[in-house]
């Protein structure tokens, strides 16, 4: 029988005991004396929300298709178990062979949310391992980090060996091919280290130097401390979709996952250019995979899970150039009984609502729109290329289709933003209502239409065209959510209308790490020690513990969130090559401020400067 | 067409619940890529059904489901794909096609028999020598065994007497062991612990822990009392 790590005891007071367990279906079993590389790859969250990842998924099958390496899979124990394991001693271990992570060549973290950071700290104190970079030896693993808040890594700078900026798929065969030599010739960390910086897309941060202007704190130089470490780190972009590694099968998981379903990647990055979006930046040059390839795909990793869904995965599925023709190939030749397609990030049209009324039960389903903005002056000031008439339009297509719910996402607090745009919001709902009531003849009406309503708040994110705005007090987003809930029941068809919004502390939080730089690890690691973690999660979010972390570190949450950023400042993330120009956002960010629309990419290329990549959108344009 | 899967649930699988698991058999049934019927409807599901759940915890080796097939398969073959999309601590024992008029495995249930001995071999019960002639005065030779059963709208009294078919007590290896059919079902589920606390309460120890035994469901069958029949005994290889 296979060994676990945790005692029957433990396993059977715990939460859902079958997250630790391993022993998925499609997961890898190697003998670990047979391997080079220990890699224990771990997303800084509970178990259900990391096993929904691509992003690791591709990895642990690309890690494991070299002989030399075993991948194996961590996640954050729940603070049940996180406690337990603390009582007793019991180190953080890797699902697969149940051995502790603290003997493993790499622990990868991939970060996909600013708030996992006090995650990052976790997974290393119940593992043993220093907590900074600083404090680790030889023998210690290597503490590399990935994914979109890797664009920013400075926040946690002084807990990572590595922040890998990039798509995965480019730089890692070069990162363990060094390591295993290095290995081979008797280990020195620095030495191994200093050798990394060569490689494409890996940062060090400890070979890195920050000045502060005396004046206003700002930064006043940021550059290597050795002449052979590189001084600009340029973002890793996989450059032929077809032909990069994608996983053949996926893993089962027994405890049900987010993502219960085959996930197909179709495309990588944005063609729209959205202002606010972080990947829409940085992911580009939008790259399509071809059609016949998904084909395959999506055959092979149904017969391999045995799925019984299979979702399409992109920023913009609508965007996709043959859409049309993958869906009729899900729907008439590869969909077997009892296997349903689900389509997130759809532009409502004619189109999709004709696939969805094939896969989805009409009465039951709800139809999402994200006009993020509720008036016409603020989506051109996003860049949101939607018209108040493709909402109506679209959702009357709905209507008329026989759906009756509508969802709709909208953004608080964006850049020059009026008490007018926010009103603008349930105005807008209020016209999708009444457009039910026109369209649908009262007797086939199942009742009341219902439009929901939902508002985030606006977090400012590095390498945007909104990455030098300022944030508001948590104070002003409840007031600005205020005026949209009173606004909502001035209106004729309020009763169908239905309004949610999110708490203020943490979006002032998540802006605070958004564009935050080294001098906030301290902070980050006191809140840790007085007991700050899972602070994605509402239940266990303590917002005065975080404030205490700040003053007793003298962070001042005014410079990192609130105050307007000059166009000139030295950013902390100025060192990384997102390949969109700084010039070019400086542009968008005028554009924004006169309220002027900037053309998709396949209309016509607007000089970002992924260009340079000579792949994607950008290549096929030429 | 209707068959009969049965399995064993062993080792670590003994952490995944019930419903996990039915979630684990519609995925394996599918990538085995048996013709298994689906319902009508919007929302397809496998026609599929288990018998009595088995708690977390727990092992087996006579868990049982029902399927439903479009057409018929070779048992064996089948039987030797599903295994191959089995994990470890899983194994598909049994594939057999069900009489039109055979009772669905979920109703059919009237008995299960167990194994249960003591994760610690220290525990308390370990030490009582004469816990074989114990056992006797507490079952062979009693009328009633009364005990107080709590449900979800409170408490009633019980005679677990009737409900207890099979009550042996040996000693292995210096352990005691029991071996226990018990009535199983919808209508009188006697779940072993109860049983064994029963005894505990009779022996005089103090407080009981559910978990300190290790619960083993060896099979589970039809029938009265006069003539079991292990559910795993009906039907054929086609």
């Amino acid at each position: 029988m296979k060994k676990l790590a945790l005692p029957d005891d433990i396993l059977m007071q715990i939460d859902k005991p079958a997250r630790y367990i391993g022993n998925e279906f499609n997961s890898v079993k190697k003998n670990p004396a047979d391997v080079d590389i220990r890699f224990a790859m771990c997303f800084p969250d509970v178990y259900e929300v990391g096993m929904s990842h691509l992003g690791i998924a591709i990895l642990y099958d690309m890690l494991n298709k070299r002989e030399d390496t075993y991948c194996e899979r961590v996640y954050s124990p729940w603070p049940d178990l996180h406690n337990l394991m603390k009582e007793r001693n019991i180190p953080l271990f890797a699902l697969e062979s149940q051995d502790a992570i603290k003997d493993f060549d790499f622990i990868g973290m991939t970060l996909q949310y600013e708030m996992c950071y006090t995650n990052i700290l976790q997974i290393l104190d119940l593992a043993g391992v220093a907590l900074e970079s600083k404090d680790r030896e030889n023998d210690d693993p290597i503490v590399i980090v990935g994914g979109p808040c890797a664009t920013n890594p400075e926040p946690i700078a002084d807990f990572i060996d590595i922040a890998y900026v990039g798509e995965g798929e480019t730089s890692y065969p070069a990162l363990l091919d060094l390591y295993k030599e290095h290995k081979k010739n008797g280990f020195d960390r620095m030495a191994f280290l200093r050798e990394a910086t060569k490689i494409p897309g890996i940062y060090v941060p400890a070979f890195y130097q920050v000045t502060y202007k005396e004046s206003d704190g700002t930064i006043e130089s940021f550059g290597p401390i050795y002449d052979d470490v590189p001084s600009v780190i340029e973002r890793q972009v996989v450059k032929d979709m077809d032909s990069s590694t994608y996983p053949t099968k996926m893993l089962i998981p027994f405890v049900r996952a987010i993502q219960d379903r085959v996930v197909l990647e179709i495309q990588r990055g944005c063609i729209r250019g959205c202002r606010f979006c972080q990947a829409g930046m940085i992911y580009r040059p939008n790259r399509e995979k071809s059609v016949d390839i998904l084909k395959e795909q999506a055959k092979e990793l149904l017969a391999a899970t045995g799925h019984e869904e299979i979702s399409l995965s992109s920023l913009s599925s609508s965007d996709y150039h043959a859409l049309g023709e993958l869906m009729d190939f899900l729907i008439d030749d590869c969909l077997s009984e009892g296997v349903n397609v689900s389509l997130p990030s759809l532009r409502i049209d004619a189109f999709s609502l004709d696939v969805m009324s094939k896969v989805q039960d009409v009465r039951k389903s709800s139809i999402t729109f994200a006009p993020e903005a509720g008036s016409q002056r603020m989506r051109n000031v996003i860049n949101k290329g939607l018209t108040v008439e493709d909402i109506i339009g679209g959702a009357t297509l709905a209507f008329k289709g026989g759906w009756n719910k509508v969802k709709f996402y909208f953004m608080l607090g964006l850049p020059t933003e009026t008490d007018d745009d926010m009103r603008a919001i349930p105005q807008l709902a209020n016209e999708v209502a009444a457009a039910y009531y026109d369209t649908v003849p009262k007797e086939q009406r199942q009742g009341r239409c219902q439009i929901t309503i939902s508002t985030s708040f606006f977090v400012p994110k590095p390498f945007t065209p909104f990455q030098w705005a300022p944030m508001y007090e948590a104070g002003e987003y409840l007031r600005r959510a205020k005026i949209v809930n009173d606004e909502m029941k001035a209106q004729l068809n309020q009763k169908s209308l239905k309004y949610n919004w999110h708490h203020s502390d943490v979006t002032v939080l998540e802006g605070v790490f958004a564009r935050g730089d080294r001098r906030l690890c301290p902070a980050i690691l006191d809140a840790y020690k007085s007991g700050c973690f899972f602070d994605a999660w509402g239940e266990y979010f303590d917002f005065d513990k975080w404030l205490a972390a700040f003053e007793k570190n003298n962070i001042s949450i005014d410079y990192y969130a609130y105050r307007q950023r000059d166009l000139d400042e030295i950013l902390p993330w100025d060192f990384i090559n997102c390949h969109v120009t700084k010039d070019f956002l400086k542009r968008e960010w005028n554009n924004a401020m006169n309220a002027k629309v900037t053309p998709n990419c396949k209309m016509n290329c607007n000089g970002c400067g992924a260009g340079i990549i000579g792949s994607g959108v950008c290549h096929n344009a030429r | 067409m209707r068959v009969r899967v049965k399995f064993a649930k062993t080792g670590i699988m003994r952490y995944v619940g019930h419903l996990d698991l039915m979630r684990f058999f519609q995925k394996a049934v599918k990538r085995s890529n048996l013709p298994i019927r689906y319902s009508e409807g919007f929302n397809p599901h496998q026609i599929m059904s288990f018998a009595a759940p088995l708690g977390v915890g727990l092992t087996s080796e006579g868990e049982y489901m029902d399927i439903d097939l479009k057409e018929s398969v070779d048992a064996a073959t089948a039987l030797e794909i599903l295994n191959l999309n089995m994990v470890e601590g899983l194994e598909i024992t049994g594939f057999k096609y069900l009489p039109d008029d055979a009772e669905k495995c979920m109703s059919a249930v009237t008995a299960a028999s167990y194994t249960v001995t003591y994760k610690d071999p220290k525990d308390d019960a370990c030490y009582i020598e004469n816990i074989i002639d114990l056992k006797k005065k507490f079952f062979d030779e009693s009328s009633a065994i009364n005990i107080i059963k709590k449900t979800k709208k409170g408490e009633r009294e019980l005679d677990l007497k009737p409900l207890i078919y099979r009550f042996n007590l040996i000693i292995e290896d210096g352990l005691p062991v029991y071996d226990l059919l018990l009535s199983s079902g919808s209508t009188d589920n006697i779940k072993p612990e109860l049983v064994i606390k029963a005894f505990h309460e009779f022996l005089g120890l103090p407080e009981f822990d559910d978990l300190s035994l290790d619960i083993h469901r060896v099979d589970m069958y039809t029938g009265d009392k006069e003539n079991f029949v292990s559910l795993g005994d009906i039907g054929n290889d086609r």
